[in-house]
């Protein structure tokens, strides 16, 4: 009999969450952000996501602390991580900032600092003090069984547990990844706003020129399961 | 050195990094102030200011950092050292 078990993520799922970053930064696409940006290969882009989450920092998309796991039978099979926002008053894109300054090889800056303007052009602020969804994996064996809806909703319990005056969280997403867009929606996230480049070359180093912005609100989903139960 | 020297010295810094020519910048500024003030431009604007002041942030020094006025307290402080 298989039965899924979620836990948090420790040091031993670091491979299991290396995999789950640079999956969720390809989107099903063939575009690694990490190699397009920083010209680094794929054993290179392995090492630097070890070393960066080794460093356990907490409440950012490269804290281990962030990720949940979804495991059968000793299997992992999936994993996604999710966060306060500005829970330490630092923003977790500065809390990454860090890590990527302080473990990146120099020569990579010249690159990134190439790059910035075509990524920027699909950055969209993270809000403080609102719970935000990052990267998520399903091993391919495992797909098409709602693991990342129930990590979701895993990741939910946790959070509002742990922060219960927190009612909203979001998730940022490329168009072209129509697998996570499904989960959020059936998971009662819906579309709040899209970006989309005006720079054409943003393609050559992100996965796609359109990103989605999904929102959750908590209470209110609480409140339509409820009246739905009655 | 001064704060109002390692002020001076890090404002282009910021209005380069950020791209925004007239940012003032004060103790009190910080990531959340600013649009854009992503993870690849904080990557880029450390590591500038790094080479700026010739030190190099320890990992733990950057993640202490909640504003400008803490940046400044540090680099003042390593210049010391």
């Amino acid at each position: 009999m298989s039965t899924i078990t979620i836990r948090k993520a420790t040091l031993k799922d670091i491979p299991f969450l290396t995999k789950t970053i640079i999956e969720a930064e390809k989107s099903g696409t063939s575009t690694l952000s990490y190699s397009t940006i920083f010209g680094l290969n794929l054993n290179e882009i392995e090492q630097l996501i070890s070393e960066m989450l080794l460093e356990e920092v907490d409440d950012c998309e490269l804290s281990i602390s962030s990720f949940l796991i979804a495991e059968e039978n000793g299997f992992t099979a999936a994993s996604l991580s999710g966060w306060l926002e500005n829970a330490s008053e630092i923003p977790s894109s500065v809390l990454k900032g860090n890590l990527l300054n302080y473990y990146l090889p120099r020569e990579c800056f010249i690159k990134a600092a190439e790059s910035a303007k075509y990524t920027k052009a699909l950055h969209i602020d993270y809000i403080p003090n609102t719970f935000q969804i990052g990267a998520g994996y399903v091993e391919e064996s495992f797909r098409g069984r709602q693991l990342l809806g129930l990590l979701t909703e895993e990741l939910i319990k946790g959070l509002t547990a742990q922060f219960p005056s927190i009612n909203e969280i979001y998730a940022q997403i490329f168009d072209c990844n129509t697998p996570s867009l499904k989960t959020y929606e059936r998971a009662g996230f819906e579309i709040v706003s899209t970006k989309i480049s005006k720079e054409n070359d943003t393609i050559n180093y992100l996965p796609s020129l359109k990103k989605i912005l999904l929102k959750k609100d908590i209470k209110k989903s609480e409140q339509k399961i409820n009246n739905l139960n009655k | 050195m001064e704060r109002t020297t390692i002020t001076e010295k890090i404002t282009p810094v910021f209005r380069k990094v950020l791209n925004e020519a007239s940012l003032e910048i004060t103790d009190q500024l910080s990531a959340s102030d600013v649009d854009n003030w992503d993870s690849l431009s904080h990557m880029l604007l450390i590591s500038e200011i790094e080479s700026a002041f010739n030190i190099k942030f320890k990992l733990k020094e950057l993640n202490k950092m909640k504003n400008v006025g803490d940046l400044i307290s540090i680099i003042s402080t390593k210049l010391e050292e």
